[in-house]
């Protein structure tokens, strides 16, 4: 039956939101006067929704947008140390060139924090072409005074080293490629990544005692984010995975997002302005390469790529709907011990549907004689005391041999 | 080679059961499908002994399975619900007229009585006149809007305690994205809830088949040879409900589970205390339950009676513009009636 109107669904059938628009990209190269400052500049950064203006006067309204992120929310203390997540993209540089102009303004305006840097060298489980170490020695250098560290992903926080010092280990291959490997799916695979690379962020923060964490999501990470921790069964703790604070993190370690309201073409024009030099394309993730059918997580990009192409203003409703979410634990409740969302509290109906429904393909007709037996064995397997959450019981599950910790 | 089916009984599997993806004979499908959509009865308390019970019935495959299934589960399980089947008849010439023909078919099937409400009795407009006016656009503002009113005068008229819709897992999924999408919290928050409505001014509406997979649906009435219609309403294809359901068709694909993790996910959705929550309150024009003043469909309603079909599509500030604009036109020409009349 055709449902439009009906109480959960939307009178207009929405018609009206979701309105097919491209919006160019690109920079105006043309000279003229900043509309801002009314310089004359050889070269006109044209955001949308925003009036062509100069080099500074885009500079500064874009680093304004990462000042305010953490000035609004008084969220970093002050001389807090920092620890910057450094992957060689596009965004990562963009954050690291931030840091370092807000460190190196007069005292006024300073940012008053002591940050260091880490690489995460995830070139072994991804098994690409290696990343150029010689263009992060190089940044190390330019962005002096920042001490600069390597970790390979998988190894433990122990084996962390300065760059200076580092040189890859030799092949062989690690737990985590092993683990991985016993996985099924590619979509278990990329979660799991996901909370182990998290898991390791937080010991190497431990370790070199940062209290804090800045990690480049913008915008249209943190809408996909959303969209792929609802499609995993993750929507308890969503609103954690794009906020601007996420304290889930082992040790106390605080992660921050302080890029999250800056958008790709505003990421672009920085990059152009500042002359970055990414060190890897977008689009290298664990597993991109198998293309957009091969798990839920890279479907969901692909959704999202497709919605900002066509739809741009549906990709940052999305995101703001993350903005509008809360985490929904309270304080005492126990933490998920692998991805240290808080537990699935109640017993859930869903999660009882879920697994009565296992129960009951497995019963058969049979069920017609123990249908209440049933339903007990349901919640036995619901209430295992294994320490994870629903999530990260399908991440379990999809093992083939083993246990997930 | 041939595969048994899962649960021993002996008997070869005959499908792969989409949601767990087990081998089973049809037998032991049905079983199992049946089972689940009492254990979801009896888990969420839907109904209780001796309530009257309305099934909304459109002839679709999911009315139908509906349908069918709570009469055979009120009968096994000795429920002791009434049912009764509720239609809408929009007055959509090709669509609707066919697919009723289907429901007077269950209603036969089942021995359960029928009623049917017209929009043409209701609101004096059928759907086809309503397009007639307002065009291919928006015109399913209006269906949606009436139906959910004439769904609610039906269940008054009948007198009955509950209304079950037919609402599946994939929709409530679909819908979870789609709320996601536009930024739309009010919904979000309720669109999870197997009972909504209800309390003293409102008659409640459960989703039996909640947890209940759209494929399984299709499955049992194709293995059960029920009768159903299946055909697309002739106005509308809604591309926005078909963006998050293209997408949620694909993430199936991938993993069959997504569906009940989506709605999940859906249900531990909180919202920060900043965001504003909708009061639902009495429409003051028609008494039916409505969050807002007056109710959406008795703006649409006044909208198509004014010939101002577009009144109540888009912002309400532009639909009072429109009327403001209308009562002055009438005015000035009442007026120069007025100065013709001194003559």
């Amino acid at each position: 039956m055709c449902s439009i109107g009906e109480d959960d669904f939307g009178d207009e059938g929405a018609a009206h939101a979701m309105v097919a628009e491209s919006l160019p990209l690109g920079i105006v190269l043309s000279p003229g006067d900043c509309n801002k400052c009314g310089v004359t500049s050889s070269e006109l950064y044209k955001l949308n929704f925003r009036t062509a203006e100069c080099r500074d006067c885009f500079l500064a309204y874009a680093r304004h947008k990462f000042r305010a992120a953490l000035g609004a929310a008084k969220i970093l203390p002050r001389n807090a140390e920092v620890l910057l997540v450094l992957d060689g993209s596009a965004e990562s540089l963009v954050l690291l060139d931030m840091l370092h102009f807000a460190q190196t303004q007069n005292t006024f305006k300073r940012l008053h924090c002591n940050a260091r840097v880490v690489y995460v060298d995830d070139q072994q489980v991804l098994g690409r072409y290696p990343v150029d170490m010689e263009a992060i020695k190089a940044l190390s250098d330019q962005y002096a005074p920042f001490e600069f560290h390597v970790i390979e992903l998988g190894a433990l926080s122990s084996s962390l080293q300065r760059i200076k010092e580092y040189s890859p280990s030799p092949k062989e291959t690690s737990e985590l490629v092993e683990k991985l490997e016993r996985l099924r799916s590619l979509t278990a695979r990329q979660d799991f990544l996901q909370q182990q690379r998290k898991n390791l962020i937080a010991s190497v923060a431990e370790k070199l005692q940062c209290s804090h964490v800045f990690e480049p999501s913008i915008s249209v990470d943190l809408a996909t984010q959303l969209l792929t921790a609802i499609a995993l069964g993750r929507g308890g703790s969503a609103a954690m995975d794009v906020a601007l604070l996420d304290d889930r993190l082992a040790g106390d370690v605080k992660l921050l997002r302080p890029l999250k309201d800056l958008n790709e073409q505003e990421i672009q024009f920085y990059v152009h302005a500042q002359r970055l030099k990414p060190l890897l394309q977008s689009g290298s993730r664990y597993g991109q390469e198998r293309g957009q059918t091969a798990s839920l997580q890279n479907l969901t990009s692909a959704f999202v790529a497709n919605l900002q192409k066509n739809y741009a203003s549906t990709v940052s409703t999305v995101f703001r709907t993350g903005d509008k979410i809360a985490v929904n634990a309270h304080p005492e409740q126990a933490t998920c011990v692998q991805c240290q969302s808080a537990m699935d509290s109640d017993l859930s109906d869903t999660l009882l549907a879920i697994e009565y429904s296992r129960s009951v393909s497995e019963a058969g007709v049979g069920l017609y004689k123990n249908g209440d037996d049933l339903e007990a064995l349901a919640k036995r397997r619901l209430e295992a005391q294994d320490g994870l959450c629903h999530a990260c019981r399908g991440i379990q599950a999809e093992l083939k041999s083993g246990k997930l910790l | 080679m041939p595969i048994n089916c899962k649960s021993q009984c002996g008997n070869r599997a005959a499908l792969k059961r989409p949601k767990t993806g087990d081998a089973l004979c049809k037998e032991c499908f049905f079983a199992a499908f049946e089972a689940e959509i009492h254990h979801t009865i009896s888990s969420s308390h839907l109904f209780r002994r001796g309530e009257k019970v309305a099934v909304a019935a459109s002839g679709g495959k999911d009315s139908t399975v509906l349908a069918h299934v709570l009469k055979l589960l009120n009968e096994r399980h000795d429920y002791g619900l009434e049912l009764v089947l509720l239609s809408i008849d929009e007055g959509i010439t090709g669509y609707r007229d066919d697919s009723l023909e289907t429901v007077k078919q269950n209603r036969d099937d089942y021995q359960m009585p029928l009623k049917i409400l017209s929009y043409e009795e209701l609101y004096g407009w059928t759907m086809d006149r309503i397009v007639g006016q307002i065009g291919r656009s928006n015109n399913c503002t209006f269906c949606g809007v009436f139906r959910r009113q004439a769904l609610d005068r039906g269940a008054k008229l009948l007198g009955v305690d509950s209304i079950a819709t037919g609402h599946n897992a994939d929709d409530i999924a679909e819908t979870v994205l789609m709320n996601v999408l536009r930024g739309d919290t009010a919904r979000l928050r309720r669109c999870t809830d197997i009972r909504t409505g209800g309390g003293e001014d409102s008659i409640p509406r459960v989703k039996p088949l909640k947890y209940s997979y759209e494929k399984e649906i299709v499955m049992y009435a194709h293995y059960k040879k029920l009768v159903y219609f299946s055909t697309e309403c002739v106005f509308a294809p809604n591309a926005y409900r078909g963006h998050a359901r293209a997408f949620l068709k694909d993430l199936e694909k991938v993993r069959p589970s997504v569906i009940m993790d989506i709605i999940y996910s859906g249900e531990q959705l909180r919202f920060k205390d900043t965001v504003k929550k909708p009061v639902r309150g009495i429409c003051t024009r028609c008494g039916f339950v409505s969050s807002q003043q007056p109710c959406k469909a008795c703006v649409l309603l006044e909208g198509l009676n004014r010939g101002l079909p577009k009144l109540g599509i888009g912002k309400k500030s532009k639909g009072e513009r429109m009327i403001a604009k209308q009562d002055q036109e009438l005015a000035l020409r009442e007026r120069a009636n007025l100065v013709k009349n001194d003559f």
